[in-house]
């Protein structure tokens, strides 16, 4: 097939296919579903609070690598080092996502125009990534900062930034928000790339997670706001 | 069947011929009668209470695609859809978003086709020595034709165009026709056009990656096409096509 036939007849659409849309498809998805399931683990890991400080310590020094260090407690350098990489995906997430973004004027009128117009679930759902989505480029660095800044992770090194250090509020905002998007941005990365053909299933298993996993974030917050209340500063970390 | 109701209808009137003229939403009575679609309550309508009434049929059997309209914020055919589906008695119309208004329900969704095909370049692309007309054709599989057919059904009615939120928001995207009709002729054995001339055509923001999969199309089209895994088979053809 003769393409420079094809490029002079498209002048006015796209430009021809360029290798960069097809990775920057992959690279949205790839990044999308390193997220999810690094959420998925996160709010199960911080989440161990609710079994009580001596469980999430445990948690915290075997992921930061207890069994390698002199004192047992592990190294907070892994996390800060482990929250540079989550910073650097989210960078790139975000950069090929924006391509998503009705980022002009008329495209927003379009898109609620079209809401308001035609009655269909997953596009109301799209919508909801999308405000997300938009919240999360302010809400996820500020989180992500934090923990490059100051990685010290533990019952009650949580819980002093939580409580003392007002991170509650941040908490509070960040989880819906990131939650929502992920659980969506999953169910929708399985039916765009074909990996499952029971989409009913899939949305509801992805419904169930939504709920399950605010319910165990906020709970675990409320742990730690309780924990930070019966710390008087300054603190000393929990040793078991 | 719910005999002897009165469905109100509240009818989207615009003509943009008419100097002057203002979209306005306007109300009907009709009484309802057995098995009564959409599609004769509007022909009822113009018969008997407004002759001037814009809206489009040829079949009234699901088979010509003129009649898709929104109805009650569903796209779909109007010739399809049973009166006595909605148990409060009042139906919606307006028409389908994203094409060029005639009038009132009346939208030019062959002006878009048209246009499609052209840019797609949708029709069989064959091998130049493949060409004889004093040769027998050469015979396709049956489960090849099989295949083909499940694509060939599309009736061309717009709903899928107007049923995503990515095409209004982005008004050179291909929309879910325009992919189908790309699968219908990359499967077909005839068809001398590679996937890398495919990508050209489908493998940007217009086509396949500027897709978000809402899946509208998916959900609304009268057909029962199968959009979506339609689109993610093309989309993984050509995310590996010029690696």
């Amino acid at each position: 097939m003769n393409v420079k036939s094809l490029q002079s007849h498209h002048t006015h659409y796209a430009s021809l296919g360029s290798p960069w849309s097809a990775k920057a498809d992959k690279v949205q998805s790839i990044t999308g579903i390193l997220l999810g399931c690094f959420l998925l683990a996160h709010l199960h890991f911080e989440s161990s609070i609710l079994l009580g400080k001596k469980a999430f310590y445990h948690v915290v020094q075997f992921l930061e690598g207890g069994m390698f260090s002199s004192t047992g407690h592990g190294f907070p350098m892994v996390t800060k080092l482990f929250s540079i990489f989550i910073l650097i995906v989210v960078m790139l997430h975000a950069l090929v996502a924006l391509r998503r973004f009705p980022a002009q004027l008329g495209q927003w009128r379009a898109l609620r125009r079209h809401m308001s117009g035609i009655n269909h679930k997953d596009s109301h759902a799209w919508f909801w990534q999308l405000v997300t989505g938009f919240i999360l480029f302010f809400l996820a660095p500020v989180h992500i900062f934090t923990m490059i800044t100051n990685p010290e992770i533990g019952p009650h090194l949580s819980a002093e930034r939580v409580y003392h250090a007002n991170a509650w509020l941040l908490y509070a905002l960040l989880l819906p928000a990131v939650v929502i998007h992920a659980m969506i941005g999953l169910y929708r990365v399985a039916v765009k790339w074909g990996l499952t053909a029971n989409r009913a299933g899939l949305r509801k298993v992805a419904k169930v997670l939504i709920v399950y996993l605010i319910s165990i974030g906020l709970l675990s917050l409320i742990s730690y706001i309780l924990i930070g209340r019966e710390l008087s500063l300054p603190i000393t970390p929990f040793v078991p | 069947m719910s005999q002897g109701r009165t469905l109100t209808f509240n009818i989207f009137r615009y003509d943009p011929q008419e100097p002057g003229d203002k979209p306005k939403m306007v109300k009907y009575q009709i009484e309802e009668a057995p098995g009564m679609t959409v599609f004769i309550a509007l022909n009822m309508l113009r018969e008997k209470q407004d002759p001037s009434l814009q809206f489009d049929f040829v079949c009234r059997a699901g088979i010509c695609g003129s009649c898709a309209m929104v109805i009650n914020g569903f796209p779909t055919l109007a010739c399809r859809t049973l009166t006595s589906k909605y148990p409060k008695a009042e139906i919606t119309l307006m028409p389908l978003p994203g094409f060029e208004l005639i009038g009132d329900l009346s939208v030019n969704t062959g002006k878009f086709m048209r246009e499609l095909a052209e840019r797609l370049k949708l029709w069989l692309h064959p091998k130049a020595d493949e060409v004889d007309i004093h040769r027998i054709e050469a015979p396709m599989a049956p489960e090849e034709a099989a295949k083909l057919y499940e694509l060939e059904r599309c009736v061309e009615c717009g709903v899928c165009v107007s049923a995503c939120a990515t095409k209004q928001m982005r008004d050179t995207f291909v929309g879910a026709v325009g992919m189908m009709k790309i699968a219908r002729f990359e499967l077909d054995s005839r068809d001398t056009r590679s996937v890398e001339d495919f990508y050209h055509v489908i493998g940007n923001q217009d086509g396949v990656f500027g897709c978000m999969t809402l899946l509208g199309c998916q959900d609304n089209c009268p057909k029962d096409l199968p959009h979506m895994q339609q689109i993610a088979y093309l989309r993984r053809k050509m995310a590996t096509a010029l690696v």
